[in-house]
């Protein structure tokens, strides 16, 4: 182990499993609940989900309890800082987050093309911090545009359609 | 059923006539292959009206050439942004991605094709051959001897996590679960639903496949400029047409391990139902079981690329053999072909072989000449698509989520499905950014429903016993096959250890 000059500081860096406890437990979190909605049924759609289901929780035991003993023994630590780490990036990936959920909320109103245009450029200035405005305005609706014509109007996928989409409908 | 190998040589050269339908089914194979949320299937099901008015042997042949490119397809975006395109491809950004990091995408491409190539001409060729033997094997995997392939499947994941074989299989069998969601076949009761009406019929694949691989990492490469690590970006930037001969050259001298896992696959895919993300992943598998340095599988391996790669390609031909050979389509893709050919009075069968050999041969010489065009179009190609990896990713990562985001609206025009893909993708993030594999959990979401039917299956034809999955004398060899399966690589795992920390001690001696 180094510290920041680079020389061995020789104590073993505790390993943060409690991030790694997230998953399982929200693993045994579902599967309970399942049961929950699965006790009143007829015994063929119960049998497969309580096998798989009670193995799943046996295994999650056997994580706690190992995780349970290297605490004990100081080999690791019930810290959650790999899931944010690094911190400094925690506010633009909440803001990613933010626009990702508005982009999906407005896409059914908005249609494809216009929607994903703003998120494209909204996202892209925010991870660039607000430069090369210009590129990315060209990038966004470019993206946009020929996304429309390759997905909508070449192969008629079934994307999400609204005041564009339907506009343009008669034209192409 | 004897050969006629004099037929299928006169078929071989007429096919290559056909060019001028096999080059643009290539073109939007690759296209449809590579974007997560479209596949063949929904392709051929979109041109449908079109391969309808084409002549049966034609349109077979434009059939034929889109599901083999889109096999191929799917790997290019696996490999360049870690992003497969169909689960078939799951297992390949395992190596494939970490080549892409260090600066080697084209290198990794190039390595892609051959192997795709190589091993889908290769058992197109061993398919005719072995036609009358492979297409008995479906008639001895019932129920029991299917849960012990499932659940086979799972524990490969234990095995490929081999940092933490608990973790592997913590994630499988929680994407097990999240495979359960949904109504029981029987009695249509909703399970683990959360009262979602979208969730009835089953947890979709697409919205899964895009949520715990292009969403998490969209949002994890957002740390870095770039998702290739500096030394990488030096080698992307001084990389030229001498890497993709170098990938060409290190993929043939890699012909043994070609041949066996696409060999692999192509007994795989003969399974109906079974399909090429369990091939790939047995496949990437043994390739690490018998391999000499397993330790360096996930850090951009040559053979952890090949294996995968060579094995859902090999499934392609493999899902020809039961539709042509007894009529029961292998995927999703061979079932639309039955139904065009339908359409044209062909009946699928044992006696297509006897009525109309151009078309039962025309599919497999129809693939093998795809694929001898298809490696001479997209070879030149993996230059320019390595590309894509020096771009930043403040433009990659909004990019990645939303297209990615509205594949997963395609196939069933939920806006439900774009929100599940986004609860997808936050389980995804905490699995990468603690050390569960995505591809586990996806894996388990695949064979979840799967599952529960052969049990299911299994249960009612027993009348309940449980002891049945123990009744079946190939099934119960199996079972012996998995506990071998999983416990050996540990075995070896700590083996290895042991050896590598008594080596410095020999040696200080």
């Amino acid at each position: 182990m180094s510290d920041e000059n680079g020389q061995d500081s020789g104590k073993p860096e505790k390993r943060a499993a409690g991030a790694e406890l997230v998953l399982p437990i929200a693993g045994l979190l579902f599967t309970l609940y399942y049961f929950t909605t699965i006790i009143n049924v007829p015994w063929t759609a119960q049998v497969s989900a309580f096998f798989v289901g009670n193995i799943l929780i046996g295994l999650i035991i056997a994580l706690i309890i190992r995780t349970a003993i290297q605490v004990r023994r100081g080999e690791a630590t019930l810290s959650i800082a790999p899931l944010i780490a690094p911190k400094e990036y925690v506010p633009k990936r909440l803001a990613l987050l933010g626009l990702t959920l508005g982009y999906v909320f407005f896409i059914q109103w908005g249609g494809f093309t216009v929607t994903t245009f703003f998120f494209l450029l909204c996202a892209m200035l925010l991870l660039s911090g607000g430069k090369k405005k210009g590129l990315i305005l060209t990038l966004s609706l470019i993206l946009s545009v020929g996304g429309y014509f390759l997905f909508i109007v070449a192969f008629n996928t079934r994307f999400p359609k609204g005041p564009v989409e339907t506009m343009l409908q008669g034209v192409f | 059923m004897e050969i006629d190998w004099g037929l299928f040589a006169d078929l071989f050269g007429r096919t290559f006539t056909f060019w001028w339908v096999i080059l643009p089914a290539i073109l939007l194979g690759l296209i449809v292959g590579a974007i997560p949320g479209f596949s063949a299937a929904n392709t051929i099901i979109i041109l449908l009206p079109m391969t309808l008015a084409m002549e049966p042997e034609i349109g077979l042949i434009f059939m034929v050439a889109l599901y083999a490119s889109s096999r191929m397809g799917a790997g290019i975006p696996a490999i360049l942004v870690n992003i497969p395109g169909t689960a078939g491809a799951a297992a390949t950004p395992l190596d494939g991605y970490p080549m892409t990091k260090q600066g080697r995408a084209q290198q990794a491409l190039a390595i892609s094709f051959v192997s795709s190539v190589f091993g889908g001409l290769l058992t197109t060729i061993l398919a005719l051959m072995a036609m009358p033997w492979l297409s008995q094997v479906a008639y001895h995997l019932h129920s029991v001897e299917m849960i012990v392939i499932m659940l086979f499947g799972i524990s490969l994941i234990a095995t490929i996590a081999a940092k933490d074989t608990l973790k592997g299989l913590i994630a499988g069998f929680f994407g097990l679960m999240i495979g359960y969601i949904g109504a029981d076949v029987v009695y249509e009761t909703p399970r683990g639903t959360f009262g979602f009406l979208e969730l009835y019929d089953k947890v979709p694949l697409i919205p899964a496949l895009v949520g715990l691989f292009a969403v998490s990492e969209a949002f994890a490469v957002i740390e870095g400029e770039s998702i290739l690590t500096k030394r990488g970006m030096d080698a992307m930037q001084k990389a030229g047409w001498q890497e993709t001969w170098e990938g060409v050259r290190l993929a043939i001298s890699r012909w043994w391990h070609i041949i066996w896992t696409s060999i692999i696959g192509l007994v795989i895919g003969v399974v109906p139902g079974a399909g090429a993300a369990i091939a790939s992943f047995v496949a990437y598998q043994q390739s690490k079981t018998f391999s000499k340095t397993p330790e360096k599988y996930g850090t951009g391996h040559l053979d952890g690329l090949v294996a995968p790669e060579s094995a859902n390609n090999g499934v392609t031909s493999g899902t020809l053999i039961p539709l042509l050979v007894i009529g029961v389509p292998g995927g999703a893709t061979a079932a639309i072909m039955a139904v065009v050919l339908q359409y044209h009075g062909v009946t699928v069968g044992p006696d297509l072989f006897d009525s109309q050999p151009e078309l039962a041969y025309g599919a497999f010489t129809a693939m093998a000449v795809t694929y001898a065009i298809m490696i001479l179009t997209v070879l030149p190609l993996a230059r320019y698509m390595s590309r894509i990896t020096v771009v930043s990713t403040i433009y990659m990562a909004p990019i990645i989520i939303s297209f990615t985001l509205v594949g997963s609206f395609v196939p069933r025009a939920y806006v439900f499905d774009m929100y599940l893909a986004l609860a997808f993708g936050v389980i995804g993030y905490v699995a990468r950014k603690t050390g569960y594999h995505v591809a586990a959990i996806l894996i388990g979401v695949i064979l979840g429903p799967l599952l529960e039917n052969y049990f299911l299956r299994a249960l009612r034809i027993s009348q309940g016993d449980v002891m049945v999955i123990f009744s079946s004398s190939l099934g119960n060899v199996m079972w012996v096959m998995l506990i071998i399966s999983l416990f050996v690589p540990m075995y070896l795992d700590r083996r290895r250890k042991a050896r590598e920390q008594a080596l410095p001690t020999t040696t200080d001696c």
